[in-house]
Parts: structure tokens; sequence; C-alpha cells
């Protein structure tokens, strides 16, 4: 990948975080970035690809992230399910936190029929399918319905938190996950 | 319109319950119902700070709840039931309303029972406090009823030893299996056993014990009767140390990572 064409990602997920997706314009970006229309249609043909673009880079980030700091803290499946939420508050709270791509794209791309919402839906499916593994793993039994409460109170958490930094939503929802992972282990 | 903006989804959760936690988690109930009815015209607004009425009305609930931050849980919640209900509408049957009520249900837990450390300091104590004053009072017991005990069921042969100087020099050569429990050797065999009865305990199998200790692991091991000479005790003493217990509480275990 060039410079120029990683300078354009970075600098459109930075904007798309934070001054939301359809209100940024082609034009922001390439002022932002430094460079020209022509070029950014070269590297990416058109808005709606560099918006797919930066979701997959932005989700592929995440993931790697998030697994990396599981797999290095425990091997014990139930434990990492435990610290789950840990690293994900540590996440939110850090001052680079600007919100999760998905949970974003997915409120401004309503219409079903879009490429970004079918992008976004199936990265929130990834995420859940994820804890399912990791749920499964640490044997428990109705490891998609754990899977579905956990995102389901995570991506609450994440909204909470990019309407009102500093909300502390992501402290109960990690309290709320080890009340919901202590019932699935004992059940 | 919005659901989460509509008046009667609020008429409908005030009559929904006594409590203000089942008229939070009544939500969830209501929008299942909802979406069941046949051509619904399910119509979200994209902005959520819009449900303002809602998240006012889940905000007194959770005040009333005694939440520690309830206009968080308020939001929150009504976040939970919107992705919800998004979720049910691309997996129709797919229970995420029953999830997100579990999912609401943990959050109210996780604001309301904000003591649970203290509980749980306080459920140890009283454990240990329990095992320790049962101890005490074996002790006492002990030693007000066994040394009378212990007298009146030796044999002849050791009260005559006992009531005789001449054959108190010969009382270490008596055979341990003659020899009666003091009252602090039951004394602290009770104490093991009370112990173990507080714990969750894992015994050697009996197949891997010798045929002629088995007896006496069965009956004063497991069975946590109090063997009737040094000589079983001796022998119990051995397989106690080979049994396993675990005396964390059950939800100390679980919160450990």
């Amino acid at each position: 990948m060039t410079q120029l064409r990683e300078k354009i990602l970075v600098t459109a997920s930075n904007l798309f975080q934070t001054q939301g997706i359809n209100s940024t314009g082609v034009d922001k970006i390439v002022a932002v970035a430094g460079t020209t229309k022509m070029t950014l249609y070269k590297y990416f043909t058109s808005k709606e690809n560099l918006i797919l673009e930066v979701l997959e880079k932005g989700h592929h980030d995440f993931q790697a992230w998030l697994s990396e700091k599981l797999n290095s803290n425990t091997k014990k499946p139930s434990e990492k399910l435990q610290n789950l939420f840990e690293f994900i508050e540590e996440w939110v709270t850090s001052p680079n936190f600007r919100g999760m791509g998905f949970i974003k794209a997915s409120a401004e791309f309503p219409n079903e029929e879009s490429p970004v919402h079918q992008l976004s839906s199936a990265q929130s499916q990834q995420f859940r399918q994820y804890i399912s593994s990791l749920a499964s793993e640490a044997n428990i039994q109705d490891a998609d319905g754990l899977a579905l409460q956990l995102s389901l109170l995570f991506e609450g958490a994440v909204q909470a938190e990019q309407m009102k930094r500093g909300s502390g939503a992501m402290k109960y929802a990690k309290k709320a996950a080890k009340i919901l992972i202590d019932g699935a282990i004992q059940a | 319109m919005d659901i989460f903006n509509s008046q009667w989804l609020l008429s409908m959760l005030e009559k929904s319950s006594k409590t203000p936690q089942g008229r939070i988690l009544s939500l969830f109930d209501i929008l299942s119902d909802w979406l069941a009815v046949p051509e619904i015209q399910v119509n979200l607004s994209l902005n959520l700070n819009t449900n303002s009425q809602l998240v006012d009305f889940f905000t007194q609930q959770a005040t009333a709840l005694g939440a520690s931050n309830p206009s968080i849980l308020a939001e929150h919640i009504v976040l939970i039931a919107r992705n919800a209900v998004h979720h049910e509408m691309g997996q129709p049957g797919g229970g995420s309303l029953l999830h997100a009520k579990k999912a609401a249900n943990a959050l109210i837990l996780a604001q309301t029972q904000k003591e649970w450390g203290w509980l749980d300091n306080i459920r140890i104590k009283s454990q240990v406090y329990g095992i320790a004053a049962s101890i005490f009072l074996l002790a006492g017991l002990s030693l007000v009823w066994l040394p009378p005990l212990l007298q009146k069921n030796q044999p002849p042969l050791l009260v005559n030893l006992l009531n005789n100087d001449l054959a108190k020099a010969s009382i270490a050569t008596v055979n341990p299996s003659n020899s009666k429990l003091s009252a602090s050797d039951a004394v602290t065999m009770y104490a093991k056993y009370e112990q173990m009865r507080n714990g969750t305990c894992q015994f050697p199998e009996a197949l891997q014990i010798p045929d002629k200790d088995k007896a006496i692991y069965l009956e004063n091991v497991v069975g946590g009767k109090l063997p009737t000479n040094l000589s079983d005790l001796a022998i119990a003493n051995i397989y106690l140390e080979k049994v396993r217990c675990n005396y964390t509480p059950m939800l100390m275990a679980n919160s450990t990572s």
C-alpha cells in the first residue's frame, strides 16, 4: 500500500469517526489528507468503496488487538471470556477511542440493500461469533445465547459512550457481563 | 412513528408491573409481542437522542430501584432494546428480545447489587467464625464429658494400671490398638471433621486403599466417625492427609480469574 493511499484511509477513518460518515464529503477528506479527488478515486474508485475499506481495516485492527490481548494473558477459555470486557473497557476508555466503526455505519446506513449496511451487519455478526467461540471453548451450553447477550451489552455500552464520552456505561456493562458469564458457567 | 417515542409504549409500560424493575424489563416483552403482530410497520429513528421520554421514564424507575447511575442505566437499556429489535428484524424468531431482557436484568443487578463484595466478606467471616465457635464448643464439651467417659469405658486392665503407681511406668508399652483416644485427640479429630464439612472434599478411591485399612478409612475418614483407639486414629490420620478439600465459597471460586 502506498503511503498516500494509507494517509487517505487514516484521514477518512478519523473524519468518519469524529464527524460521521454521511456528513464527511470527499472534498473534506482530500483537503485534510492533502491530496486530490483524482488520487482518491484512483485508489478507492468511490466514496462507498473508501467507507468499506475503512470499516474493514478498523474491524481487522480491533479484532487483532483483542485476540492478542486475550491470548497473551491466559490460555484458559473461561478466563479469556472473563477478561473480554476487561480489555474492551480498556479500549473504550482510552483517549484514542472514537467509537466502533460497524456500530456507527449500521446506524448511518439503515437500508439493508446498502453494501455498507451489509458489511457492518456482517462485522457485528463476526464479533458475536467470536464471543460464541470463546464461550464454546469454555464449555458453556448456550454459547450463542450468551454471545448475543454479551454483544447486546457491548454494542449498547459503545453507543452510550459514543453519545456521551466518559458515561461509565462500559463499567456497568463489564459488571453485568460478569454476572451473565458466571451464570452461564454454573448452568 | 418510532415505537420508542410512542405514548402507547409508555402507557403500556406504566401499567405493566407494580415494581420498577418489572416496568423496565416488561419493555422487552411488549416489544416482542409488538414485533409478532402481522404486517407490522417497524420504523426506528436514526437519531438515538430522540427517545427522551422513554429514557426519562426509565431513569425514574432506575432511581426508584436505587441504581448507582440511573440515567446511564436507562439509556443503556433503551439502546439494548433498540439493537435487539434490529437484530430480531434481521433474524426473526432468534430470541433476541429474550436475550436482551437477560442482559438488561444483569445490568440492573450490576447497578443495584453494589454490596456484593461486602456481603461476601460477611459470609466468609461468618463461616470462619462458625467453624471456630464449633471447635471451641467441641473442645469445651470434650473437656467436661470425655475424661469421665473414657475412664468409665476403660477396660479393667487400664483402670487398674491408672490406679496403680507401680504400673505407671508400663503405660508407654501398652498396645496402641487397645489404647483409648485422649480428649485432645478427640477434639482434634472433631475439628478435622467439622472443617471438612465446610468444604467440598475429594476422597481417595476406596479401591486404592489396602484391605486392612479399608474399614477404618470408610468409617473414620469418609464416615466421619471417631476412631475407637490410637491405632485406628493413626491410620485414619494418614488417609485424612490425602483428602483434598476446597474451602473457597462458590461465589468466590467463580469470580477468580
